[in-house]
């Protein structure tokens, strides 16, 4: 055992990925299963060293691919170290398999609206299959750390911060196995085609219109305004609510907390936003 | 004269003008031409700096603006500006080189638009083009957008490869409607600007012009209102691309400094986060709830309420279709939607299951359907869900006896006064201030509960019950609340309070409704007739007014009477031309009479150019009424004004009167107060308004021929005076009904409308039960004023005509005597126009201040009008001072207008959206044109001649015509006109025959006579 490590401490980082706070500690059930292959490896203190790291921000990259993840964690060394986590894809007729008995809307209904229906597992346990990683040979981790320990803190530390993502995007486990969001989607009987184009590219679709050469058409009239309808320009009671409604940013690295920076901004732009709508010219401008 | 237009190019605003000015201005060639009716940067920094008090920081260029055009030039956008062109060559868009500002950045734009909100003329001589108006619309819907707070963080990144943090509005469920609907709306001129170098017309879609402009407001708006709370970080070095992001969401330029590669994760996990809300905003179709009541009426026992999910198109909103047949494709959606739809249903159904409860058992039901509610759950979804679902941007659906106040049938409660007292119906004004005892029920519509019923409704705890064939909100609390009212004894309140518990204006204790006031005898009688003022009995005419009263000004009459011996002022909003005047002297008069002589006289208060107009109405109509005008330099003061006054039965004075002689006129208690033209005193802190307030009267009336009812602010003031405190203060008026209003509350308008209908008396020529009563044609003298100017200039024209005429003979005589009239009739429209020295226009003549207050009146009523002058100098004043004053378009046809020009006019005016103003000079427009657009008519001065004014007003009264036509005569008090306009009208048959000729036969007159006819009385100047 390699003691000497437990008293160095790592290198400050800033701008890393922080592990979502836990208060009173709840979490979905497929996250917690998530952690719990890891407290399975039976990792002793090292656990509890991998919270620490993710708590204080000390993972500076994470990729999520397909069958892996690939992260770069600081530790006490000069450069952070490599983290590889490689787990063993379902292959392409297993999934099949899958998206046959996963067909029932509310399933594919509570996975987009960020939730892992809890009969999935049995479905893949019915098929033979496991939603996560459960043999030894499913997984593959690696860290660049002199630690000869595998898993070490750092391959936990990473291991929590996924555990926070799949909370939000339990499609993540599905792309650690093998599948894409997408994909997946479409096997299960649609194609998820609209959400193609990001909003702001839409404008650029949009065919020419020539503008019209008759006159009246040209300047338009008053009489054509006055059918014009007031806006509702209500402050609402909750804030932020379009973002409370996304919920937590993906991977976030801010120094300070994303949701209640956004619900201050929110609540001094109602207020403005009111005075424009009933027409209140303000100083500020 | 200036049209101002708001044009999006190279992704801001640029504002340009046209200019009548300009017409004249020849150019070398240049391309693209320069524009030759556009506004000079002079022109347009005056107007756009006269209207924002601002330095302008932005700046001017050459930009070019595509324009309707034919062979000889653009096409304008209104006569304002120039005549339309001749030319039979075809229209088309060609460029045109324009002087545009853009302003410094977004912030002033947003500073010009407000200060452009609701305005035609934005600055004197400068008007608002339709694309001004648009986009204050758009600023507003922006802002509106923000206020919900329906938009996101985002990122974009220009050609350049920059990315900047942004925040993007997000259009969904009503949003994407009105986004459509503005897109539908976009006049072209607001997207037909281009850089001069380019070489095809701007064509961008005007989806992707307002798209644009609505993120940049909305960007705009969030960003300033976050900059105040940012922290000073100069070229800071961020931890990470996250904080450089929230960063730049807040810093003034938006750019994000972080490191390519960071960025471009940022970029996709933002992309990652937004993708729920995106796939529901891009989908053409919105999730609708639609809540079905149970069919069958259960009583008591547990009922099945159903919510069933449906989608509605943004595009049509009448297509619906159900969300179960879209989800087993057995309807085939828009092509885009088709492929998308179950990602969209799950996604929105998802979403929707977080502030709706129910919906997460609707997705473990196959059929994707519904789901089902009982009773509780139902008013859960009413009453909450309902509300935040529709906030979220989904479609709702509810019953129609559902209202946002609870249902529409609803438990409230109401006071029965118990009137024990007899009161003396005799006395002419009854106190608000009489004591009554009431006590309360609870009642739904007319029916009134038990003690007993009440308690069974407390016992059930069901939140919805079907009673009496309606579904009710019951709230077991309050009805325990109410029972405890019941049982207390009899409480006291004055008439006031009662008047305002039955009209909705005071609350009840607790959490019911107030529901009316149960009365027995008078006070029911009182009440009823408040609340429904066409119930009452017509009142005879009173005796000794000399004129006939209409059915309907009889019922005015009768309700100013009703008002006046309650104590209560009201406002009589009749349309002009139906007789405020002749029912508010009818009133005066029976006043009188109900009390004898010794009662105090009421003060008149009206705009200085109608006070001469009301005491010539007076003489006519209450010939018995002694009327004091107290006005000009000579008026009375102090102790002789008080006897004089007391003498009299009407005091007629101006609103800048009322301000400066504010002392005397408090000084003595009047009978009543009436303000004629009451919108006046709309704004309540103006001294005016002020001073009308603290006038001390038994009733109060406001005359007023524009809708008050329609601005929420103006209507306070008036009822503020009209009834002190019944609205409330003006703090709590605001935030009971304007603010709610302004944020559209449709609840909150129809209390407001419930509250003050009692005491508003608006018809319309066009009402039904109106058009019966009038005669197809009325036609009316207008008595005006002479200013100042006016009145020394028209002295000296007949002190120069009186030293000639002693000397002049035969055909002399004749030319000297047809000259002093023309010059006098000169005098009386505007010195301007005796002068002939292209002087200004405002405040120098009495007729011109009148027309122009008319036509404000006939313009807002949607009419149109004819404005007769045998003048043509004259008719080119009056166009110019018309347009730059009221930012009226004006047609004007004279003696030189071309045959073809003079035929386009009158289609132009014919047509619905045409201009509302035509002004025509007597010998060129006087006979032949078909004008039956117009429904007023004014003749500006007179020709004496019944025949040629006839036929002048005949333009407008012929077959074709489906209104009533008003004719307005102006005629100057004190002058040769209203001399000549009593021979004329005494001797009708004399006059028809002798005057036939025109004014010939005025020099017939002796030098005594003529003398008389056309001195000066000094009374009447202003």
């Amino acid at each position: 055992m390699s003691y000497y490590y437990e008293y160095t401490r790592p290198k400050q980082v800033k701008g890393g990925i922080k592990a979502k706070p836990r208060r009173g500690g709840l979490q979905s059930w497929w996250a917690e299963r998530w952690l719990k292959t890891l407290e399975d490896l039976d990792m002793g203190a090292r656990l509890g060293r991998g919270k620490t790291y993710a708590n204080r921000g000390q993972v500076v990259s994470l990729d999520v691919r397909l069958g892996g993840v690939r992260a770069k964690v600081q530790g006490s060394g000069v450069t952070p170290y490599n983290v590889t986590i490689n787990i063993r894809k379902i292959d392409e007729q297993d999934w099949k398999r899958l998206a046959e008995k996963c067909a029932e809307p509310s399933i594919t209904a509570d996975l987009l609206m960020g939730r892992m229906p809890d009969y999935v597992e049995k479905i893949f346990d019915g098929l033979g299959l496991s939603l996560f990683p459960s043999k030894i040979g499913d997984l593959d981790t690696d860290c660049t750390c002199p630690d000869w320990a595998n898993p070490c803190k750092h391959i936990a530390a990473v291991y929590i911060l996924l555990g926070d993502e799949f909370d939000r995007n339990p499609f993540l486990i599905f792309r650690l196995r093998g599948a894409e969001r997408d994909e997946f989607l479409e096997m299960v009987g649609f194609k998820p085609a609209l959400a193609e184009q990001r909003v702001d590219e839409t404008e650029e679709e949009t065919a020419p219109i020539p503008l019209p050469a008759d006159v009246a058409e040209f300047w338009g009239s008053v009489e054509q305004h006055e059918d014009r309808r007031a806006d509702s320009a209500h402050i609402p009671e909750m804030h932020a609510a379009l973002v409370q409604q996304l919920g937590r940013f993906p991977f976030w690295r801010g120094g300070s907390d994303f949701m209640p920076a956004m619900i201050n901004i929110y609540k001094d732009a109602s207020r403005r936003g009111a005075d424009v709508a009933v027409g209140r010219q303000q100083d500020a401008e | 004269m200036l049209v101002l237009h708001i044009s999006e190019h190279d992704n801001g605003l640029f504002f340009w003008g046209e200019s009548s000015a300009g017409s004249v201005r020849k150019t070398p060639a240049a391309s693209p031409p320069r524009h030759p009716f556009g506004a000079t940067k002079k022109e347009l920094m005056g107007a756009l700096q006269e209207m924002t008090s601002s330095k302008m920081p932005g700046r001017t260029s050459s930009a070019a603006i595509w324009l309707p055009a034919k062979d000889d030039g653009p096409l304008p956008s209104s006569s304002i500006i120039a005549e339309p062109s001749a030319s039979k060559t075809k229209t088309r868009n060609m460029p045109w080189s324009v002087v545009a500002y853009r302003p410094a950045d977004i912030g002033e734009t947003v500073s010009i638009l407000l200060a452009s909100a609701d305005k035609r003329i934005l600055a004197p001589g400068a008007v608002a083009g339709t694309s001004v108006q648009y986009w204050v619309d758009v600023l507003h819907f922006a802002g509106s957008m923000v206020a919900r707070q329906q938009f996101l963080p985002g990122i974009t990144s220009n050609h350049a490869g920059k990315h900047h943090a942004v925040w993007g509005p997000i259009f969904v469920g009503e949003d994407a409607e009105q986004l459509a609907s503005l897109v539908q709306r976009m006049p072209a001129s607001a997207r037909a600007m281009a850089d001069p170098g380019d070489q095809s017309p701007p064509s961008q879609a005007p989806d992707a012009v307002l798209r644009r402009v609505v993120s940049g407001l909305v960007d705009h708006l969030v960003r300033k209102s976050a900059d105040k709370t940012l922290p000073m970080v100069g070229a800071k070095k961020f931890d990470s691309a996250h904080d450089a992001w929230i960063y730049a969401l807040r810093s003034k330029n938006g750019t994000i400094t972080a490191n390519p590669a960071d960025v471009a994760e940022l970029a996709s996990q933002i992309y990652e986060w937004q993708r729920p809300v995106a796939a529901i905003s891009n989908f053409p179709f919105r999730l609708c709830f639609f809540l079905e009541e149970p069919i069958v009426d259960a009583g008591s026992k547990p009922v099945t309420w159903y919510v069933r999910y449906l989608l509605q198109s943004h595009d049509d909103p009448s297509l619906l279709v159900p969300v179960r047949k879209a989800w087993a494709g057995e309807i085939p959606l828009q092509k885009e939607a088709g492929s998308g739809v179950r990602e969209f249903l799950l996604l929105s159904l998802g979403h929707a299951s977080r502030v709706c409860s129910g919906i997460a058992d609707g997705l473990k039901n196959y059929e994707m359907d519904g789901h089902a509610v009982d009773s509780a759950g139902a008013h859960k979804f009413l009453t909450q869900e309902a509300v935040a679902l529709k906030q979220a941007g989904y479609g709702i659906m509810l019953p129609a006896w559902w209202t946002t106040k609870g249902t529409k049938a609803r438990l409230a409660l109401r006071p029965r006064v118990k009137n024990k007292k007899k009161i003396d119906r005799n006395v002419s004004v009854l106190p608000l201030s009489t004591i009554m005892q009431f006590d309360w029920q609870v009642a739904l519509g007319d029916y009134d509960f038990t003690m007993e019923e009440l308690e069974e409704l407390a016992r059930l705890k069901q939140p919805l019950i079907k009673i009496r064939g309606q579904w009710v909100e019951v709230n077991p609390d309050e009805i325990r609340e109410a029972i405890t009212l019941m049982k207390q004894k009899a409480s006291d309140a004055t008439l006031q309070d009662i008047i305002r518990m039955s009209i909705g204006t005071s609350k009840a204790p607790g959490g019911m409704d107030l529901g009316g006031v149960r009365a027995d005898d008078w006070i029911a009688d009182v009440l009823e007739r408040l609340s429904s003022k066409a119930g009452f009995s017509s009142l005879e005419q009173p005796d000794g007014f000399a004129g006939t009263l209409r059915p309907y000004q009889l019922r005015g009459f009768s309700w100013l009477v009703f008002l006046s011996q309650m104590g209560l002022g009201g406002c009589l909003a009749d349309d002009m031309g139906l007789g405020k005047t002749i029912q508010t002297l009818a009133h005066i008069q029976r006043d009188r009479q109900a009390d004898g002589r010794g009662q105090q006289p009421t003060l008149l208060i009206c705009p200085t150019s109608v006070v001469n107009n009301w005491q010539k109405e007076a003489e006519r109509f209450t010939p018995e009424l002694p009327v004091l005008v107290h006005h000009g330099a000579d008026r009375l003061r102090d102790k002789s004004f008080q006897k004089a006054a007391k003498e009299s039965a009407v005091v007629v004075s101006s609103y800048g009167l009322l301000l400066r002689d504010v002392k005397i006129f408090g000084g003595m208690q009047w009978r009543g107060v009436i303000l004629d033209e009451a919108q006046n005193i709309k704004n309540a802190e103006t001294k005016q308004a002020m001073a009308a307030r603290s006038l001390k009267a038994d009733y109060r009336f406001a005359l007023t021929g524009t809708p008050v009812e329609n601005n929420v602010g103006d209507l306070w003031s008036i009822m503020e005076f009209l009834n002190p405190g019944l609205l409330g203060t003006r703090t709590e008026f605001d935030r009971r009904f304007s603010y709610p209003i302004q944020t559209g509350d449709l609840d909150a308008a129809t209390r407001l409308r419930r509250a003050t209908d009692p005491f508003i008396l608006r018809r319309l020529k066009t009402d039904k039960s109106i058009i019966s009563d009038l005669p197809d044609k009325m036609e009316m003298n207008v008595f005006c004023t002479l200013t100042k100017e006016q009145a020394s200039l028209y002295a000296s024209v007949l002190k120069d005509a009186e030293e000639m005429l002693a000397v002049a003979e035969g055909m002399q005589r004749r030319g000297v005597i047809l000259a002093t009239i023309s010059k006098l009739k000169q005098v009386c429209n505007h010195p301007a126009q005796f002068l002939g020295d292209n002087s200004s226009t405002a405040d120098r003549s009495g007729k011109l201040a009148r027309l122009t207050e008319m036509l404000e009146e006939v313009a807002e009523s949607g009419d149109k009008a004819l404005i007769f002058s045998q003048f043509a100098e004259m008719g080119q004043i009056l166009r110019r001072h018309i347009q730059e004053t009221l930012g009226l378009e004006v047609l004007f046809l004279h003696g030189g207008t071309t045959k073809g020009n003079r035929d386009r006019m009158v289609e132009c005016f014919q047509s619905k959206t045409g201009p509302k103003i035509f002004v025509l000079s007597l010998k060129a427009g006087g006979t032949g044109l078909n004008l039956t657009a117009a429904s007023h008519v004014f003749h500006f001065d007179r020709w004496w001649n019944p025949a040629v004014e006839n036929q002048a007003t005949d333009r407008a009264f012929r077959i074709g015509q489906k209104k009533n036509v008003q004719v307005h005569k102006f005629i100057c008090s004190g002058t040769l006109e209203e001399a000549i306009d009593t021979i004329i009208s005494s001797k009708k048959e004399v006059a028809e025959s002798v005057v036939g000729t025109g004014e010939g036969w005025l020099t017939e007159f002796s030098n005594e006579e003529l003398r008389n006819v056309l001195a000066l009385n000094q009374a009447t100047v202003m």
